[in-house]
């Protein structure tokens, strides 16, 4: 049994290595071509290492594409929007799990109910809306509007209920209010979620293209994603090893949080699934 | 009364937490709505006000006749067809040698994991970047397959209307498969082991074990992509706006209902008639997922 299970897992290997060379292929090109010359860009592109190795790329993100200024603007928008979730969500999904108010059963459905409608219907309104009031081209038009959401509280709410009721009602019998038990008692209960949610809506932010695309209309309040995309389609070839350095260093943000929480980004989908 | 004061006052603030929730759903969600619904009945141009007026059903009625609105919706479900199989069965056997390795050493364990995950934490616009140029006629893909004699000619696949929503698809699965694959990883984690070990002592093969036990058992993993796939994968708008613009590229081959709404609406600034497609697209949406449900759930 020992054995065969052995060379089970062997054959498995073997298949997930060659998968693998299909999911790293295009980050190793990628990394690679970021220090190439546009020369070598434009000539061999079945090279793999760059000869010679340019830094080129790099640089030209500061003079050309000002990338700081990019990363300025999306670190404000992912923040904002990372920070005011994870308190409004905590809170409703608090209410929604511990607290004992009428209607809330009611409401909650709802909220389930509005899971249901799609994101495109919004849009158009939402933007019309947004127009008006002029908000168009500020950072607000990105931040409020998605300030608290529903996946977030209901997937923080499942995990609350976990927390021990006696927990609770022995703070309420040495008289703590409820704010007082949110903050001392089921905010540190809950950071393995808080960290869950704070990463995936802070990763959604930093990789949308959409929103910022709607919204932000003068190049120096464009994001990472936005001002990326914008150079790529308007640079003369000669300049491509801009792009892929700017590629580079737009995902590795990402990629470092990932590698020191992944943990917390794999557990956001392991538990999921519709009975 | 008395009564009623004091549970108001023991629950006050279950309605104070949950109150920015229903604010926000009122300003963001509820009266863009409604919004959405008095522009579907009216012609409405954003950038010049003074020309609203009322039409009735018109934009509605304009909406299901539009081709080009039908054009795109072929596409988007060409597409999807395409991303969802391809994506799903290598989800599938990716999760299955990852659940095989797992009896295995730790740390190839979250190696593999965390190496899959991968595209699932890079922005589309960053992979629709690295395959524009990994899939050009001269990029290194191409020069490969030529070599090898596999490709006689470049092929310039995004100005070849047959290939443009094959390749989307493929990038698409490229994507996807691995989120897909720990989620059903997750779903094999949960069937008891006992099942296939008693199989596995009745004489049956790997192949029946899988796709006998295992595979039924993962129905909340695969509805929960499915549905998932219903609502984003026809919603899908940066993949095609990236590599083909506001039209979709040669002869509209790259349409999707969202791009297409998009042009309406901030290339026409037609926010009537854009709010009227948005809501047809949202009820075919809205079909699509309960479909998923109606075939996928548990039949009793």
């Amino acid at each position: 049994m020992i054995k065969h299970e052995r060379i089970e897992r062997r054959r498995a290997y073997i298949f997930l290595s060659i998968g693998l060379v299909i999911v790293i292929y295009p980050f190793l090109l990628m990394v690679m071509s970021s220090f190439m010359t546009a020369t070598q860009l434009l000539n061999n592109p079945q090279l793999i290492i760059p000869v010679p190795f340019t830094f080129s790329g790099y640089i030209g993100l500061f003079k050309r594409l000002d990338i700081l200024n990019l990363f300025k603007n999306t670190i404000i928008i992912a923040g904002s929007v990372t920070l005011l979730n994870v308190f409004f969500d905590s809170l409703a999904a608090f209410a929604l799990s511990k607290i004992k108010f009428p209607g809330r059963d009611a409401l909650f459905g709802f909220m389930l109910f509005t899971l249901m409608i799609p994101g495109v219907l919004f849009f158009i309104p939402t933007y019309t809306m947004l127009y008006h009031w002029g908000w168009v081209n500020h950072y607000r038009a990105l931040i409020f509007p998605s300030f608290v959401q529903f996946y977030s509280i209901f997937l923080m709410k499942q995990f609350m209920e976990q927390i021990p009721d006696e927990l609770i009602e022995a703070a309420k019998i040495d008289g703590a209010s409820d704010p007082r038990i949110y903050a001392s008692i089921i905010i540190p209960m809950s950071l393995p979620v808080i960290s869950t949610i704070a990463i995936l809506i802070f990763m959604g932010a930093w990789n949308d293209f959409f929103g910022p695309l709607l919204y932000l209309r003068s190049p120096n309040m464009w994001t990472i994603q936005l001002g990326l995309q914008m150079f790529a389609s308007s640079i003369p070839s000669s300049d491509a090893q801009i792009v892929w350095a700017g590629e580079v260093v737009i995902t590795l943000p990402i990629l470092i949080l990932f590698l020191f929480l992944q943990k917390y980004f794999i557990q956001a989908f392991t538990n999921v699934g519709f009975k | 009364m008395k009564a009623f004061l004091r549970t108001l006052n023991r629950s006050k603030w279950g309605y104070v937490f949950v109150a920015p929730w229903i604010v926000g759903f009122f300003i963001f969600s509820a009266y863009p709505l409604w919004l959405g619904v008095k522009l579907s009945f009216m012609n409405y141009n954003l950038v010049a006000p003074q020309s609203m007026r009322f039409v009735g059903l018109q934009n509605w009625i304009n909406g299901f006749r539009d081709p080009l609105f039908w054009r795109s919706m072929i596409n988007i479900i060409y597409n999807q067809a395409i991303t969802i199989v391809l994506t799903f069965f290598i989800a599938l056997a990716i999760a299955y040698g990852l659940f095989k390795i797992s009896t295995g050493k730790r740390i190839w364990n979250s190696f593999f994991r965390a190496a899959y995950f991968l595209p699932t934490i890079t922005s589309v616009v960053v992979v629709m970047l690295i395959f524009g140029s990994m899939l050009a006629p001269y990029g290194p893909l191409q020069n490969v397959l030529r070599q090898i004699n596999i490709l006689k000619k470049p092929i310039v696949w995004n100005l070849t209307p047959a290939l443009i929503m094959p390749i989307i698809a493929i990038i698409n699965s490229w994507m996807y498969f691995g989120v897909q694959a720990i989620i059903l990883l997750g779903g094999l984690g949960t069937i008891p082991t006992e099942y296939s070990e008693a199989a596995r002592i009745d004489g049956a093969k790997e192949r029946t074990i899988f796709w006998k036990i295992m595979f039924p058992l993962l129905r909340p993993q695969i509805i929960f992509i499915m549905v998932m796939n219903a609502i984003g994968g026809l919603q899908m708008f940066t993949q095609v706006y990236v590599n083909f613009g506001i039209t979709g590229g040669v002869n509209h081959a790259g349409l999707t209902p969202v791009l297409y709404i998009y042009g309406q609406g901030l290339g026409k600034f037609q926010m009537g008639y854009a709010s009227a497609l948005g809501f047809i697209l949202s009820m075919i949406i809205v079909i699509a997922t309960m479909i998923v449900f109606r075939v996928l759930r548990e039949k009793d």
